[in-house]
């Protein structure tokens, strides 16, 4: 201890500008290097933030746009409107005179429905499928990180 | 110099002593920081979760994603029910460069008053300010703003959803309509299937720190679910319309009519007049939000005595050969019972007494089968008690009973001819089906399936109870015919080529003091065709100015059947049968 401070006490005047330039250095590089990684990032958060942006847009435009076609359909189909278009074409409500059954051979009205089992095909249809190896998996992040550094220093 | 070097060395072996001592004390004095730290900020779980609270806080904000409300659908699935986009705008005044020009654009678009938006975002310290306050905006005008580059910067959006009725007022009582910015129902289906519809919003933590993930959540976001009708939009439209027309040519306060298909006790339509509309309901008469088939409880009169002869031949108290001596008075339980024309029309049987109507015949049919019976009967048609049909706001109507503290002997006479009693359109018809459907009750219903995302649930027909025998049931089906065949009956409810199985009713309309004097509710109910009903449909006009039922809800029943047959696609029962001999099958509804 006692050799420690003699050591740092008697260098005290002494001031080594290069290691001091050096040290400088070295934790400016530091910083850049902590500073890029962060401008990088809030970077690509901006631009993806912009690019969701953009997405949300275009998703109200088109649900904007579906909606009012939504509407359109709703009072074109509207009953007033259809009478009176089916009037305007000459139609008109049948008398129980005019109205002629029949019997058609082998149509049987009451058949039964067909039925599809939404909920179990749809359960089968996302049920998740692991084909993945841990050989397989290890690849694929060396070829990721392959392709990322396939444009450096072009 | 040698006093010097003596007196440095002494101190350097002060220092060396007192140094240890220094750096121990400054170590230790450390660690217990440290642990008073530790234990202030992780052994305390009361501190723990409030700084976690306060780093989250200021860290995140929270966005409430609300599910999108389920759409409502007729049978067809034509759309009854669905949502629009709306938005609300605010500005935030930290972000407007130019407060003139973002007020003149907002205003212009928006319809608001320049100065006023221009006050807001400059007179305020707030970093948001609320510029729609009036309420949200339609997407078309929402889109504008959003599509203008001035505003682009400044102005912030919600969205929220606006409940829409495309069909307007089309089976508005039905529907109901919802009420605050969440949609919540308050009435009708929309009240009745809030939650089903609602579905469930999940607020959703977002982070304000470019670095951080957003939080993981738990919930799960869960769409309403939509909900197809048994509703026919076509037949309600033609009911709707059928009605307002017999209640202006009867001059009558209001109507309702209920059709139900009789074999699984859907109800195709149910209208009632005067009616509102739900997208604009704000401005409506309160009175009018509601749905009087299932809400208006009535005395229901003569068409209540098929529920008598019903349940009477059921007991084994009446038969075919029963006959009884109308004197035109029958003085019984301290009342007097005459007939509704006053009239003594000597020895009747049961079919007589539906056909004439006679209050005096069924007042004799529940005194000899005595009131245990008679109101076991009752009972079991559900007469008191709800339908539990899936609408909101169903009343249960009023049946006092043997043992209840205002009930005496003598309403066992009147409730026999439908007075002193109350009932709903919805508890009549689905009593009155119970006939036409070989004695089989049927719960009567609105939705047929419910649907979220690819998952459709169908509701299947319910029977709830057999309440009488199928002879029974066939005997005063045939009884009910002879009803509306007979020129002594409601001959007025005839159509030509059809068997129409019904009954005629005029209900005083009771007040504090007994009747009123002069007015009725005319009803009609019946069912066709009578050997294989494919409908029940009920018929109420309130106050016509031709006061009985055999005159006013008869021809309004024969001109609405006459419709119903065209629609439903009904032969005359000589063409029905004929082509049912020919191995043609017709007796579905579609």
């Amino acid at each position: 201890m006692t050799r420690w401070m003699q050591h740092t006490i008697g260098r005290r005047g002494w001031q080594p500008r290069n290691q001091a330039a050096v040290l400088l250095g070295l934790a400016l590089i530091l910083a850049l290097v902590f500073a890029g990684v962060y401008l990088s990032q809030v970077a690509s958060y901006a631009a993806t933030n912009r690019e969701i942006s953009a997405l949300i847009e275009e998703r109200d435009r088109l649900e904007f746009a579906n909606e009012q076609l939504r509407v359109e359909i709703a009072s074109l189909k509207t009953i007033p409107r259809l009478l009176d278009r089916a009037q305007q074409l000459g139609y008109r409500y049948a008398n129980p005179s005019e109205v002629q059954y029949m019997v058609i051979d082998g149509y049987n009205p009451n058949r039964d429905q067909t039925v599809v089992d939404l909920e179990t095909r749809d359960t089968e249809a996302s049920a998740p499928q692991y084909e993945e190896t841990f050989g397989g998996w290890l690849q694929q992040q060396f070829d990721s990180l392959s392709r990322q550094f396939e444009g450096f220093g072009r | 110099m040698t006093s010097a070097t003596r007196q440095q060395s002494h101190q350097l072996d002060t220092i060396n002593r007192r140094l240890p001592v220094v750096i121990l004390a400054m170590v230790i004095g450390s660690a217990l920081l440290l642990l008073a730290l530790a234990s202030f900020q992780w052994l305390s779980p009361e501190v723990d979760r409030e700084f976690r609270a306060r780093g989250i806080a200021n860290t995140t904000s929270v966005e409430t994603i609300p599910a999108e409300r389920g759409m409502i659908y007729d049978r067809d699935g034509e759309p009854l029910a669905f949502n629009q986009i709306e938005y609300r705008f605010g500005v935030s005044p930290n972000l407007v460069t130019d407060p003139a020009l973002v007020a003149r654009e907002l205003a212009l678009i928006l319809d608001l008053d320049e100065f006023d938006i221009y006050r807001k975002i400059t007179n305020t310290t707030s970093s948001w300010v609320s510029i729609t306050d009036n309420g949200p905006v339609s997407a078309e005008i929402g889109q504008e703003v959003l599509d203008n580059e001035a505003l682009t910067l400044a102005t912030t959006k919600d969205r929220v959803w606006r409940r829409f009725y495309p069909q307007g007022t089309l089976a508005s009582q039905i529907l109901g309509f919802t009420i605050d910015e969440n949609a919540t129902g308050a009435m009708g289906l929309e009240a009745y299937y809030n939650d089903e519809l609602a579905g469930r919003a999940i607020d959703e933590i977002i982070s304000t720190v470019p670095l951080y993930a957003p939080e993981a959540v738990d919930e799960v976001r869960q769409e309403g679910m939509d909900l197809v009708l048994t509703i026919d939009r076509d037949l309600q439209f033609l009911v709707e319309s059928r009605l307002a027309q017999y209640v202006a040519d009867n001059s009558a306060d209001s109507g309702t009519i209920i059709v139900m298909e009789s074999r699984t006790g859907d109800i195709l339509a149910m209208a009632s007049y005067p009616t509102f509309d739900p997208n604009n309901f704000v401005s409506e008469d309160a009175e009018l939000l509601t749905t009087p088939a299932i809400t208006d409880a009535y005395e229901p009169g003569s068409i209540f005595k098929i529920l008598t002869v019903a349940a009477a031949l059921e007991s084994g108290t009446v038969d075919e050969n029963w006959t009884y001596n109308d004197t035109g008075e029958l003085q019984a339980a301290s009342i007097v019972v005459r007939n509704w024309n006053e009239q003594a029309y000597g020895v009747r049987n049961a079919t007589d007494v539906l056909v004439n109507s006679l209050n005096i015949g069924v007042a004799t049919m529940a005194m000899e089968m005595g009131p245990d019976l008679f109101y076991q009967a009752l009972r079991r048609f559900g007469v008191g008690a709800l339908t539990r049909i899936d609408v909101s706001g169903e009343a249960s109507g009023l049946l006092k009973e043997p043992g209840d503290s205002d009930w005496s002997e003598s309403d066992l006479l009147t409730n026999s001819f439908g007075q002193g009693l109350s009932v709903t359109p919805i508890q009549m018809i689905t009593a009155a089906n119970a006939i036409a459907n070989d004695g089989l009750m049927m719960q009567p219903r609105i939705v047929q399936q419910r649907i979220a995302g690819d998952i459709v649930q169908n509701i299947e027909p319910v029977v709830l109870r057999r309440v009488i025998g199928v002879d029974t049931a066939h005997m005063v089906r045939d009884m009910m015919v002879q009803v509306v065949q007979d020129p002594n009956g409601a001959n007025q409810a005839a159509v030509p080529g059809y068997s129409i199985a019904g009954k005629t009713g005029t209900a005083q309309i009771p007040n504090a003091v007994g009747y009123e004097s002069g007015t009725s509710i005319a009803g009609f109910i019946g069912f066709f065709p009578a050997d294989d009903p494919r409908v029940t449909v009920l018929i109420r006009l309130d106050r016509p100015a031709g006061y009985w039922g055999s005159r006013t809800a008869a021809p309004a029943f024969s001109d609405l059947a006459e419709q119903l047959v065209l629609y439903l696609g009904i032969p005359e029962d000589s063409v029905r049968l004929n082509l049912a001999a020919q191995g043609g099958q017709t007796s579905t509804v579609r």
